[in-house]
């Protein structure tokens, strides 16, 4: 990325301006035309930065999702519709490794850049944070690093790195719920009916990853601790999102595609009481249903997501991880119903998955200059 | 003809925004003084694309002061009026005393039938002429808890006092009294049934009759409201854009659960499974429309609408999962409990919220209220049903309902003074539900205590559904006001421009004075709207 040669640049390019300042003509017009291209490349360079926010992670969440959806279906070990299993255990286990090890490079190079964007441009992460939709997306980070921890090939839950990788990712989680539904009831500007929006969703997600990574580690106090601090959060939430009240911030038609987030929390909730509780129980399957209703409604309004869909914008992601995570709560409702309409619906949403995430991977591809272009500072 | 010259020489004016149907309503039913024929013809008509006729008043009007009415046929056409059909246009006669007659060539009083002939046309031409009727419209031109009551500064489509064709005063709320009789066969059945109220000895032919007549209610509403569907189509579009009216959308599907659920053992024992599937299929696809409205709808969102009817489209989730699960079924039943619960919630914080831009929730109380009852009790009877028996999870929704059903009954005296409708029917099926419920949990927990509430319960139930049907066929053939003039679906789709002259004549100068004042003070403050805890009674605040 040549991230490092920045600061020789800017260097490089003071020293030019103060010999331009002397009049030399002879070297002048070299030196503007270096310099001209210095400031393009160092341009383009603090621009990926200034560009880069927190909404990018998108991409990473639905990678890391992805890679736990290709995961989970290899190793399920239903017997009954062996010929579907079959089917999926033929995704070729390079192809899922791949897949981690994109997923793993995206995280950690997108992670990087917004280390960097902290350092020299800790203003733009401040306005991000009190914004009402950016400061939501400040979760995804840590949503992408849990997920990609639990599909990790090689990590196995219960070994002590995955128990201190789990408290790196979640610690700031917390520290995150106690900024964010602090505010929702204490402040005065920012209490949840003006701020409540459906990326607040993604807070409960949050919750919910920490909950189920804890879950398969075993520690059951600390999921249901997470579980019922997302649970109890969403509740408000989603009457607060239902009602629609009028005074509340006003939701850019670009965003539209996070709306699918209706549907990514129950699945995800269903998931990690699923892992908590031990079995598909009744409580999941219900969470998981819910889920199921919300994707079909929105799925039979295409006109609502006309607009968002004039011009390729990494909101365009959002589109994958909620569905990545009904595919995967499908999945285990197909292990316990064991049935003909459970596997079905299990093989249509995973399929599904699989076509939108690889649609956005090729549209990614060929509009990566679009991806790049500013299109807001907070989403 | 000289009506037709006399008409053919308004088409050259101008045609004003205004529909002029409605101008020309306000300018003939107002009008006290002299008019003559002049200062009618002057007003300037956009007759370019409708047809304007009036029909001689039917009821003995030679010393009426007033002329009688306006009907209004509409064609899409913009063409000139159509002379054949001038048969159909008429001019009425004034009074004497007003001034001289109008026009001389007026037909031959039309027989009253002929009279629907207009205000059906007009409906079914109106279809591709309209869009939807924005439901801060409904808002503006009614009133009420049913929201059923043209407000005074409004103007409706249709003659005021004139019956209207019987398809039209057909509302979909009719559906009421088939939820109402059959969930009284469900109670019957039940009581008949279950081991805790044996001692009553009661025998299954009451639940036997009940069903039977409610069968027999569901198929005369049904039929006859696919009538109106396909006669007129637009009166129904327009009842499903009723911010209350929509939820009885839901009622019809209901009914029918009701009467599965409800069949004598004589009849069935068992129901086939996929009679389920079939009967749930309307409802999940109203409900995807309708909740996805609340979520994503601007001006239906359910800040605004929230209302105690939409209830029943709750409830309707709930009553699906009991049958599926009395059927046998697992995983259908717990998918709609799983919807219906989630969004019963949400309707639940709404409605005990009591937000200020709230439009729709009556201020005083009213029979709608409950309905309130209605979704605790069925959840918990599905839930017993689900589960097996009558554990915790149900006995707390039971215990839900019972409370919100004594904090109604206790108020029982703030329930009078209000016109009674067809759609109260709809309000008793709570109280069987509880009723049934309360057998249910005293089959579960049998002692005196339990068995007196049920056997409590089911009287205040039948009790007011007798009390309700003496009230029916009072109304129906006594007073001859079942069904009165339907004005929810007839308001117009635009406010009616104040005009000077009319106010003059109404004499409302104090209360218009009054709708000045109301009209300053809230027009533009949306804000402040949000605060405000007193809307005033035809003020034009408009809606954030």
């Amino acid at each position: 990325m040549g991230d490092v040669e920045n600061k020789p640049t800017l260097e490089e390019v003071t020293i030019h301006v103060s010999i331009t300042n002397s009049t030399q003509l002879v070297n002048h017009a070299v030196a503007l035309s270096v310099d001209h291209e210095k400031t393009k490349t160092l341009q383009s360079h603090s621009s990926i930065l200034t560009t880069i926010h927190a909404g990018y992670f998108r991409i990473t969440i639905s990678l890391a999702a992805q890679a736990l959806l290709w995961k989970i279906l290899r190793l399920s070990t239903d017997d009954s519709k062996a010929d579907i299993q079959r089917m999926f255990r033929t995704l070729p286990s390079m192809a899922f490794l791949l897949l981690w090890c994109l997923a793993i490079l995206t995280l950690v190079s997108l992670s990087f850049l917004y280390v960097l964007k902290c350092f020299f441009h800790f203003d733009m992460v401040r306005a991000e944070l009190l914004h009402h939709i950016g400061a939501n997306y400040l979760y995804a980070p840590w949503i992408s690093w849990l997920l990609l921890l639990q599909s990790a090939p090689v990590i196995v839950p219960k070994t002590i790195l995955y128990q201190v990788l789990w408290w790196v990712f979640t610690v700031p989680i917390l520290v995150l719920d106690l900024k964010i539904y602090g505010q929702w009831f204490t402040t005065e500007k920012r209490f949840l009916s003006m701020v409540a929006n459906p990326t607040s969703q993604i807070s409960v997600i949050g919750n919910l990853a920490g909950a189920l990574a804890a879950a398969e580690m075993g520690w059951k106090e600390s999921a249901i601790f997470m579980f019922s601090l997302g649970m109890a959060h969403y509740f408000v939430l989603f009457v607060t999102l239902y009602q629609r009240l009028a005074g509340g911030s006003r939701f850019p038609a670009m965003m539209r595609p996070a709306f699918f987030l209706f549907s990514a929390a129950p699945s995800l909730a269903s998931l990690a009481w699923t892992s908590i509780s031990g079995a598909f129980d009744t409580v999941s399957k219900m969470l998981f249903f819910l889920s199921l209703f919300l994707f079909t409604s929105l799925a039979c309004r295409p006109a609502l997501f006309k607009k968002s869909m004039r011009r390729f914008t990494v909101v365009w992601w959002a589109y994958s991880f909620p569905l990545t995570l009904v595919a995967l709560a499908s999945s285990e409702y197909a292990k316990k119903e064991k049935g003909g309409i459970a596997s079905v619906l299990m093989l249509v949403l995973s399929i599904l998955s699989i076509l939108v995430f690889l649609g956005l991977m090729t549209l990614t591809a060929i509009n990566n200059n679009n991806l790049l272009r500013k299109t807001s500072d907070f989403y | 003809m000289e009506t037709n010259k006399y008409v053919g020489e308004s088409t050259e004016q101008d045609c004003p925004e205004t529909p002029a149907l409605i101008r020309h309503v306000n300018e003939v039913i107002g009008f006290d003084s002299v008019q003559d024929q002049g200062a009618i013809g002057l007003q300037p008509l956009n007759l370019s694309s409708k047809e304007i006729e009036t029909s001689i008043s039917q009821s003995p009007s030679d010393d009426h002061q007033r002329i009688q009415s306006v009907s209004i046929s509409m064609t899409p056409t913009p063409a000139e009026i159509h002379l054949q059909n001038t048969k159909q246009v008429l001019f009425d006669r004034l009074p004497d005393s007003n001034g001289g007659a109008m026009s001389a060539s007026c037909e031959l009083p039309k027989p009253a039938k002929f009279y629907s002939q207009p205000i059906r046309r007009f409906f079914q031409d109106m279809n591709s002429e309209f869009e939807t009727i924005p439901v801060d419209r409904y808002y503006d031109a009614l009133e009420g808890p049913e929201l059923d009551t043209l407000r005074a500064s409004e103007e409706i489509l249709l003659p005021e006092d004139k019956k209207w064709p019987f398809l039209l005063r057909f509302p979909i709320s009719s559906f009421g009294i088939c939820l109402g009789v059959s969930s009284q066969a469900i109670m019957w059945k039940t009581l008949a049934t279950s081991a805790s109220t044996k001692f009553l000895h009661l025998s299954l032919t009451i639940n036997l009759i009940l069903w039977y007549i409610a069968i027999a209610l569901v198929v005369a509403v049904f039929s006859i409201y696919l009538l109106k569907v396909i006669l007129y189509f637009e009166a129904v579009r327009r009842e499903y854009y009723h911010p209350i009216r929509v939820n009885f959308f839901f009622a019809p599907w209901i009914s029918l659960l009701f009467l599965a659920l409800g069949v004598p053992p004589s009849v069935a024992k068992t129901l086939h499974p996929a009679l389920w599937y079939i009967m749930m299929t309307p409802i999940f696809c109203l409900e995807l429309k309708i909740y996805g409205q609340w979520m994503s709808g601007g001006q239906r969102r359910l800040s605004k609408v929230a209302n105690p009817s939409n209830h029943l489209s709750v409830v309707g989730n709930f009553v699906g999962a009991l049958l599926g699960a009395s059927m046998g079924l697992k995983e259908g039943p717990i998918f709609f409990f799983a919807v219906g619960l989630a969004h019963y919630t949400v309707l639940f914080v709404t409605l005990y919220q009591r937000l200020p831009t709230n439009k729709t929730l009556p201020k005083e109380l009213h029979p709608v209220f409950f309905l309130f009852v209605a979704a605790p009790s069925v959840a918990s009877m599905a839930w017993a049903k689900l589960q097996g028996s009558f554990d915790n999870g149900s006995r707390i929704a039971y215990f839900i309902a019972l409370f919100l059903y004594f904090s109604l009954a206790v108020r029982v005296n703030f329930f009078r003074g209000f016109k009674f409708s067809l759609a109260w029917w709809a309000y008793t099926f709570p109280m069987a539900g509880a009723a049934i419920a309360t057998v249910k949990y005293s089959n579960e927990v049998t002692n005196v205590v339990t068995q007196a509430l049920a056997v409590l319960l089911s009287a205040a139930s039948t009790l007011t559904v007798s009390a309700l049907l003496i009230t029916t066929i009072l109304h129906a053939f006594v007073l001859r006001d079942l069904f009165p003039n339907d004005i929810a679906i007839a308001i117009s789709d635009r406010r009616p421009k104040p005009h000077r002259k009319w106010f003059n004549i109404r004499n409302l100068s104090s209360e218009y004075s009054k709708d000045i004042e109301h009209y300053l003070k809230f027009r533009d403050s949306e804000e402040k709207d949000f605060e405000a805890s007193v809307k005033p009674p035809g003020s034009e605040a408009e809606s954030v």
